[in-house]
């Protein structure tokens, strides 16, 4: 994919400096859908791409990163599409998980890390990117209903789903964390 | 007011969704309510161990690629070579701009040769902040410090409680019609429920003794003397820092 960035650049020039600079963050977001880190680049690189030949689309400069990402949804839904041959979206969105270990109780940072990764990856589809969007980049939820296509009501409930969720996966962790400063009621 | 606050309200309320009346009210609530307060802390603690999983998402070395993608990439490479030769220096330009990201992780501890405690080692996690002052250097370094301590707290997952202790001039940080930081601090106490301010009483009587009327900011509590404040704290194994 790399080449095809380098060919691309020859051809038509470089992407805008903008675009380019949102690839970090790009980069996680898709990390945090897929955890996978070739897929994750390929989504980026698919992306910048899809958005150099549709730079044109973009009406307002500020609205860049969800634009972007917005672009990235798409690639990434396309990818799920050909993967697998969904019949309705709104099926898997609730549905699908990635296949990964559970939580276990775990105490240094790169525990931590772990633990969150595999407890965010066991989330439905449509959970994850909301919670994604919302925790990792800060977008608001009428953004974030923009960039998935779906009604403010569904960011809503499905992050509420989403972080309901992981608290229940993550608390061996956080139980351990807590420990010192909080106690639970014991009858 | 409703006695049970859902968990969809304490969304939208540490995402910043919620009006600044609503805000405020969930605020002056959450002083009342330990148990809600936990449960605030507990949304943001999840928030920060989510942005910690994935600060430093694992980089690809090096991969295979799609069959289709590398036709692409030939049916390119002609088109590539024809530009190539008249196009050197250009072309060096567009791959200039590939230069990777720094990622910059901020590392914010407080200044060593200021810090007392009287445990070994110093708490990191239960700080207070001195300010006897209303310079508007030293104002701003305090909570551009407290910032940076939660900031970092929170990206590492680990739960701080911060006070920041004023006396003496530095009362005038939360004085209302007084502070130039009144926004600020609104916000920061918005989003950080473990961050509190206090005044001194004996300073706020001596304002007063000189005819001058004395209001504080919501944000801040006061406490019988700054003085005593700290060596309480010092005692529960908090760590002083004097700005």
């Amino acid at each position: 994919m790399r080449y095809m960035s380098m060919i691309v650049r020859l051809l038509f020039g470089p992407y805008p400096p903008c675009a380019e600079a949102h690839r970090p963050v790009l980069y996680r977001i898709a990390y945090a859908w897929c955890h996978d880190a070739a897929l994750a680049d390929d989504l980026v690189q698919e992306t910048l791409l899809k958005a150099w030949t549709r730079r044109a689309q973009l009406r307002d400069e500020n609205a860049l990163r969800a634009w972007l990402v917005s672009i990235m949804n798409h690639c990434w839904l396309d990818h799920l599409r050909r993967r697998r041959d969904f019949e309705d979206v709104e099926d898997w969105q609730d549905t699908l998980q990635s296949v990964t270990d559970s939580p276990e109780d775990c105490c240094t940072r790169e525990q931590v890390v772990e633990a969150v990764r595999a407890a965010v990856a066991q989330l439905p589809l449509g959970q994850r990117q909301v919670l994604t969007l919302v925790d990792l980049e800060d977008f608001g939820y009428a953004e974030v209903a923009t960039i998935l296509e779906i009604p403010v009501g569904t960011v809503m409930s499905r992050l509420s789903r989403a972080r309901a969720r992981l608290k229940i996966l993550l608390e061996p962790v956080t139980g351990r964390q807590g420990a010192q400063v909080s106690l639970r009621r014991v009858k | 007011m409703n006695p049970v606050v859902s968990e969809e309200t304490l969304h939208a309320f540490i995402d910043d969704e919620l009006t600044v009346v609503e805000s405020e009210a969930l605020i002056v609530r959450m002083r009342n309510d330990p148990e809600l307060a936990q449960r605030v802390c507990a949304l943001r603690t999840l928030g920060g161990m989510i942005r910690l999983a994935y600060t430093d998402p694992p980089v690809v070395a090096r991969r295979t690629q799609s069959v289709q993608r590398q036709q692409l990439a030939r049916s390119c490479a002609l088109g590539c070579l024809m530009l190539l030769a008249g196009a050197g220096g250009w072309v060096a330009r567009g791959l200039e701009a590939e230069a990777p990201t720094a990622m910059v992780t901020a590392t914010i501890m407080p200044d060593a040769a200021r810090a007392v405690s009287l445990v070994q080692p110093a708490d990191p996690d239960r700080l207070m902040l001195h300010l006897d002052s209303d310079n508007p250097a030293r104002m701003e370094e305090t909570l551009d410090r407290a910032e940076a301590l939660l900031g970092a707290a929170a990206s590492q997952g680990r739960s701080i409680q911060i006070q920041i202790v004023l006396n003496s001039q530095g009362v005038n940080l939360v004085r209302a019609g007084v502070s130039p930081h009144a926004w600020r601090l609104a916000r920061m106490a918005r989003l950080h429920t473990n961050l509190h301010f206090v005044a001194c009483s004996q300073t706020i009587a001596r304002f007063h003794a000189q005819g001058q009327r004395v209001e504080l900011l919501p944000v801040a509590t006061q406490v019988p003397t700054a003085i005593g404040e700290i060596v309480n704290r010092l005692q529960q194994g908090w760590t002083y820092v004097r700005v």
